[in-house]
């Protein structure tokens, strides 16, 4: 007499899915129906005031506009060269700290971890320390500069097109270079000491060593490190958010800081929604073009695809 | 039920006793809640909190407790109440509120004719209440007021040096300013970047806004016309537009001034290195304290000056509180609010410069400081009370406000920093804001 089957649950064939059920149910309910939910909400004249507006179906109307808006694409365009700028200045500060730390052989873990303080504090903390240090009047830049007879006015760093670009990437920079150095510096502790001395002994002067043995072996390390930053600056907001304001006239505006001003100053989070829906692909598109790369600079290591 | 007693001395009677006058008692009947706890959201800052002090007077009278769920400025309290009506959380009992935020709210608070004593209310100044009011409802009620006047350092327009060379070279005499052409000639001839300068303005936000629309309502414009059509972009708001930039442009005003917001005009003017500063009456002890104040003893104060069309900016509001429709105990919300807008709490208000909005509180305020000597605060009384009754508008107290304010500062900013002109970016703000008040229904 044939076994009764026992029920579907106890099969063996769906014991994977049965055991992966808890990690599907909680992504399934802490990422996909929010996004789900924020997604439809973009099709929605959703305010935030106005809880009834949710059931308000407006098509793409929210869009239409946004691709007609000349502001929000300035913001996007700067984001992108936001994030150009911070990541590599990012990288080769990071680069050149990891570097030097290595060459290092006393007190290289105090170091380490001294290394580490700008990303302990608060991103908003670090948005008020340089908002006074860039401060045009009472701002300690500002008085060191005049006090050393570099300069006899006022400049105003955080006004000036270009000075409040800059000098909220230096804000950004400062904050996030260790990430890099953490990163390149655990690469430069796994790489292999033949190569290097294989090289040595073949004649490479230390450039050539670092630009075909060093650096090719980072690079894995640096685009892992791209894709996180790259992830971290596309949502940059607390900063520039304390520094500037995405201000004045709208000089320093990035996405995160319109989308702020849409969703709840204006409260309109239908549109804000949509906003974060393009740009969103943004990021899609960066972590897709660093995972190419480190696909890529693994394989010319040898390493797996 | 307990009743508390509490009287109204005339405060210079009492404390000189030179002449006998009438006793005001009053008897106010807070009522008793044992046991239970009442849920709020204040605005917090330093302004702010010596009246919530008093919160534990009110906890002893009642038997209630007081849970206070946030503390925050009016701009973030702003963005968790929106986040609470669109979470459906408003299970709380009373907020703060503010005149131009409060018609963006709908209805989450209630109409507070009725459940607060006709008797009570009489005592406000009638014109707080009906800025108070929206659709007809009273949905706040007034805690202090807000107006701004210009403050200036006496010294520099007493010395004779600066008198002579200014006369020299603007063909009048160097006295406090009454039009603000004057304040701009003044401005630009103290200033002497980066070092010093003649004023200075705030610049972003909601508050360039407001600076913006009290010089346009003074030089004869105005926001919107009768239909709700944004006139703003006129000639009244091109010649407005005009006094911020050629003061930036001429370096009399702070370069970072474009970032300022109202705490750093206003510790810049303490800081002693600004000779002219429009601001609210709430700094005035702040300004004339030498602990805090470089400039203290050495401060005047005008009613704030005149535009092209003589009618002088008066861009005001008040502070206020509010109760939610879900308060699940509105008598005890209507006693504490009663309570912290009472004639005592004004009195405690009142001695830092917080303007009431109880009409007796001003003038028991006024005698309270000359019984105490401080002229500087009955000076401040005088000039506050005369710009409150005779120049405060308040901006449209409608709905989407804030959204067009939005649409409008940013454009002042790029006028002001010479990336458009003052014509090209208010047409810009003014299409943008048709838009937003098209979506809210009123074009």
């Amino acid at each position: 007499m044939a076994t009764k089957r026992p029920p579907f649950w106890q099969r063996e064939q769906y014991t994977p899915f049965l055991l992966l059920l808890p990690a599907i149910l909680t992504l399934l309910f802490v990422v996909l129906l929010p996004l789900l939910f924020s997604l439809y909400t973009s099709f929605t004249g959703y305010r935030l005031i106005r809880p009834e507006s949710l059931w308000q179906w407006i098509g793409f109307r929210n869009y239409q506009r946004i691709f007609a808006d000349g502001d929000f694409w300035t913001a996007f365009g700067r984001t992108i060269i936001f994030l150009t700028i911070a990541l590599n200045l990012e990288f080769l500060f990071g680069l050149g700290i990891a570097l030097l730390i290595n060459k290092i052989t006393w007190g290289q873990r105090t170091l380490r971890t001294i290394m580490m303080f700008p990303m302990m504090f608060s991103p908003i903390l670090v948005g008020y320390q340089f908002k006074f240090v860039f401060n045009d009047n009472i701002g300690i830049l500002n008085n060191a500069l005049q006090s050393l007879g570099l300069s006899d006015g006022a400049i105003p760093w955080l006004v000036d097109k270009y000075l409040a670009n800059f000098s909220i990437i230096f804000a950004e920079v400062w904050m996030s270079t260790s990430v890099f150095a953490i990163l390149l510096l655990a690469g430069l502790f796994a790489m292999p000491r033949d190569p290097l001395e294989a090289a040595k002994v073949d004649g490479c002067n230390p450039w050539q060593v670092f630009r075909h043995i060093t650096l090719p072996f980072l690079m894995p390390f640096v685009f892992i490190a791209m894709t996180i930053r790259s992830l971290d600056v596309a949502r940059a907001y607390d900063i520039v958010d304390v520094m500037t304001g995405g201000g004045p006239a709208g000089r320093t505006e990035l996405l995160w800081t319109l989308i702020a001003r849409t969703g709840y100053d204006n409260a309109r989070m239908g549109q804000a929604n949509a906003m974060a829906y393009v740009s969103i692909l943004l990021s899609i598109a960066f972590t897709y073009y660093f995972f190419t790369k480190l696909l890529a600079a693994r394989k010319y290591m040898g390493g797996a695809e | 039920m307990t009743k508390m007693t509490f009287r109204k001395l005339l405060a210079a009677t009492a404390l000189t006793g030179i002449t006998a006058t009438a006793v005001v008692a009053e008897e106010v009947d807070y009522g008793k809640f044992d046991g239970y706890t009442l849920r709020v959201k204040l605005i917090g800052g330093a302004q702010y909190e010596p009246l919530y002090a008093r919160i534990a007077e009110w906890e002893a009278m009642t038997g209630a407790t007081v849970d206070v769920l946030s503390r925050k400025n009016h701009f973030e309290l702003d963005r968790e109440i929106k986040q609470d009506i669109a979470a459906g959380t408003l299970d709380w009992c009373v907020g703060s509120n503010h005149t131009s935020f409060a018609p963006q709210y709908g209805s989450i608070y209630i109409d507070l004719n009725g459940v607060i004593a006709d008797a009570t209310l009489a005592e406000f100044q009638s014109l707080a209440l009906e800025n108070s009011t929206v659709d007809g409802r009273l949905v706040q009620l007034p805690r202090h007021s807000d107006i701004s006047n210009l403050y200036y350092i006496k010294s520099l327009f007493e010395d004779a040096d600066n008198q002579a060379k200014f006369e020299a070279e603007y063909g009048y005499a160097l006295t406090p300013p009454e039009t603000w052409d004057q304040v701009k000639d003044q401005a630009m001839f103290f200033a002497d970047a980066p070092t010093f300068y003649g004023t200075q303005f705030v610049g972003k936000d909601e508050a360039i806004t407001g600076r913006f629309y009290e010089l346009l309502i003074a030089n004869g414009g105005a926001l919107f016309d009768d239909d709700w059509n944004p006139t703003f972009n006129s000639a009244a708001g091109v010649e407005a537009v005009n006094f911020f930039k050629d003061l930036y442009e001429a370096q009399a005003v702070p370069a970072g001034s474009l970032n300022y917001l109202w705490d750093d005009t206003g510790l810049g003017f303490a800081s002693g290195t600004v000779a002219l500063n429009l601001d609210w009456a709430g700094w005035a002890s702040f300004f004339n304290d030498p602990e805090n104040s470089k400039i203290a003893g050495d401060i005047g104060l005008v009613r704030a000056p005149k535009g092209s069309a003589g009618i002088r900016t008066g861009w005001s509001g008040s502070h206020s509180f509010s109760i939610t429709e879900t308060c699940d105990n509105q008598a005890a919300a209507a006693s504490f609010v009663t309570f912290l807008t009472s004639h005592e709490s004004q009195m405690v208000e009142a001695t830092a410069g917080l303007l009431p909005t109880r009409a007796a509180v001003w003038d028991d305020a006024k005698a309270q400081f000359t019984a105490d000597g401080n002229n500087f605060l009955v000076e401040v009384f005088e000039t506050y009370a005369v710009s409150m009754s005779e120049d405060a508008f308040t901006p449209p107290l409608i709905t989407p406000w804030i959204e067009v304010s939005n649409e409008i500062w940013p454009q002042l900013q790029a006028a002001i920093l010479g990336e458009k002109t003052p014509q090209e970016a208010l047409d810009e703000a003014a299409d943008a804001a048709r838009i937003v008040m098209e979506d809210a229904g009123y074009l």
